[in-house]
């Protein structure tokens, strides 16, 4: 079976230039924060923001440079005592904290080579891309769990 | 004393200091290197011989994790983004320390010159830390700290390519003296080393992206990148290539090589922060205090000459890229930190020219410490001037 089977293909998506404001509304309501996929114009994904990326855009400094740093010692900052302006939700915009180093499937790979990835990669969902690399959907471990029980015959 | 108690004291004390050094907003490599010089022979005496004896190896393994990271540089992504003035900048900051160095141990200081070549590319190297540190203590933002960033990042790489060309020569230097075919083989030895280290890289790059299809957990993907790494500063070693630059494009092939590379060196740093805390803590400990004295004047004009060569050197680059007059006149002041890079060349040097090693690498500890202790102060100065922070 493959990802573009059973994959969700309605997502939740924003630009590069989407304020932190923006981002943080369109999540609000949500339980979790999922992992969100960054597009351009033509649907194309250039990248994602995660969690992780919330925290960052509360750190002093954020650059794809420091990643490069060798021991560089962890900033240890306390999120609650971050000393902020609250202009920080327009100023900040997606593209400032969005990770270009991410995970993206391609719409014909095997269920079995996504469980793989997400076991080997500590990942729970993916976003997944055509061969032009635009945004087609989204595969999680529920929609892979949800295969399988359907194939057990667990569920219809 | 026996070699584990040893570990487990260098480890915990390692961790102590560096928790101590940092209220004084100090990087906690200053810290361990000031810790080993401290417990070292020449002071406390508490270092085991089991672990003084196995620095060689903890320094190759070590070297070699820093120089397959300081490969990520080469990635297309990164290369196409950081832009003519970082480019500039960071080659001019080093070819600036490297030539002045040499340039003044050789005709002042009257060293002779495969001696003046090493010191003038050991000082080439940049420690980002305590610069990064500084930026992120007072919160700076700007055209000039995103430079100071970028430069910081990439000139290690260059420096390993500096160094790589001047071993070479010193090598062919201190073996052959001056005869009639000296140039030939001057130039085939540094080609042969440095090509050699490069198919090495690339073919284990290769190697390592066939086998990840077969990797199914992430202790699997640790076990893999570390064995490669570890085949590769073994095979470097085996066939008298450079560990560093064998290392340094291992992981530039990867990067260019794999879409997922990134991995991999995610996976190292889970392990990498014990070896480095030993690396530096047996680098201090290999200080001989003894000859400190004596190496006054070489010691000084190293400190002053390497900050004169990459001032000069990166404003030049500033000039020539057209950068702005504060990053021209300042930049420089933010590349005086200097670590893992300049001891890793130093331990080099050291192992392949004994008679002259101690005194190059006791030069280099000693000049690390006070260059890490006003580093971070001259930043702030750096920063300050060219208006990326503000302070009160």
């Amino acid at each position: 079976m493959q990802v573009k089977e059973i994959m969700s293909k309605e997502v939740i998506f924003v630009k590069r230039s989407t304020k932190l404001r923006e981002l943080l509304e369109i999540f609000k309501d949500f339980h979790v924060f999922p992992l969100v996929p960054v597009l351009e114009e033509n649907k194309r994904l250039v990248g994602i923001v995660s969690f992780r990326n919330l925290i960052d855009s509360l750190q002093s400094y954020h650059s794809d440079a420091l990643k490069l740093v060798p021991f560089l010692d962890e900033e240890e900052q306390d999120i609650f005592k971050v000393d902020i302006t609250d202009d920080l939700g327009d100023l900040v915009t997606v593209e400032d904290i969005m990770e270009h180093e991410y995970i993206a499937i391609q719409e014909d790979t095997s269920l079995n080579e996504v469980y793989n990835l997400m076991k080997l990669h500590l990942k729970e969902e993916f976003p997944v891309v055509d061969r032009a690399g635009r945004l087609t959907g989204r595969i999680g471990i529920f929609d892979i769990l949800e295969a399988v029980f359907r194939q057990k015959g667990i569920i219809q | 004393m026996n070699t584990i108690l040893g570990l487990g004291f260098i480890l915990f004390a390692g961790l102590l200091s560096a928790k101590l050094i940092k209220k004084i907003k100090l990087p906690a490599v200053t810290a361990y290197l000031l810790l080993g010089i401290f417990i070292g022979p020449s002071l406390l005496k508490l270092v085991p011989e089991g672990i003084l004896g196995a620095s060689g190896l903890i320094s190759n393994i070590v070297l070699g994790i820093i120089a397959f990271g300081i490969g990520q540089n080469f990635s297309r992504y990164h290369l196409r983004r950081i832009g003519k003035t970082v480019v500039w900048i960071s080659v001019l900051e080093a070819c600036g320390a490297w030539i002045l160095v040499t340039l003044i141990f050789y005709l002042i200081l009257r060293q002779p010159f495969y001696l003046s070549l090493l010191f003038g590319a050991i000082a080439s190297a940049t420690a980002p830390a305590a610069t990064v540190m500084v930026i992120r203590e007072y919160r700076a933002k700007g055209n000039f700290t995103d430079t100071l960033l970028g430069v910081v990042a990439i000139d290690d790489a260059w420096c390993l390519i500096i160094f790589a060309i001047s071993l070479a020569i010193s090598q062919a230097i201190y073996a052959h003296n001056l005869e009639a075919f000296f140039l030939a083989k001057v130039f085939f030895s540094s080609l042969l080393s440095i090509s050699g280290a490069f198919i090495l890289g690339a073919f284990l790059a290769i190697v390592l992206s066939v086998f990840y299809r077969f990797v199914r957990t992430p202790t699997e993907l640790l076990i893999l990148t570390l064995g490669i790494v570890f085949l590769n500063i073994g095979i470097a070693i085996w066939l008298n290539l450079s560990v560093l630059l064998a290392n340094m494009f291992l992981g530039a092939a990867l990067v260019n090589l794999n879409r997922y590379s990134f991995k991999f060196f995610d996976s190292l740093k889970i392990i990498d922060s014990p070896l480095f805390l030993l690396f530096f803590v047996l680098a201090g400990a290999s200080l001989e205090i003894n000859i400190l004295g004596k190496l006054s004047i070489i010691g000084l004009s190293y400190l002053i000459f390497r900050v004169v060569g990459k001032v000069i050197g990166a404003s030049l680059g500033a000039k020539i890229s057209n950068a702005a007059t504060s990053v021209r006149k300042y930049l420089g002041f933010g590349l005086i930190p200097q670590a893992g890079v300049a001891l890793g060349c130093a331990l080099v040097a050291k192992s392949d020219f004994p008679q002259v090693g101690n005194m190059i690498f006791t030069t280099i500890v000693a000049t690390t410490v006070i260059y890490e202790l006003i580093g971070p102060l001259c930043t702030k100065y750096a920063l300050r001037k060219a208006g990326d922070i503000i302070i009160h």
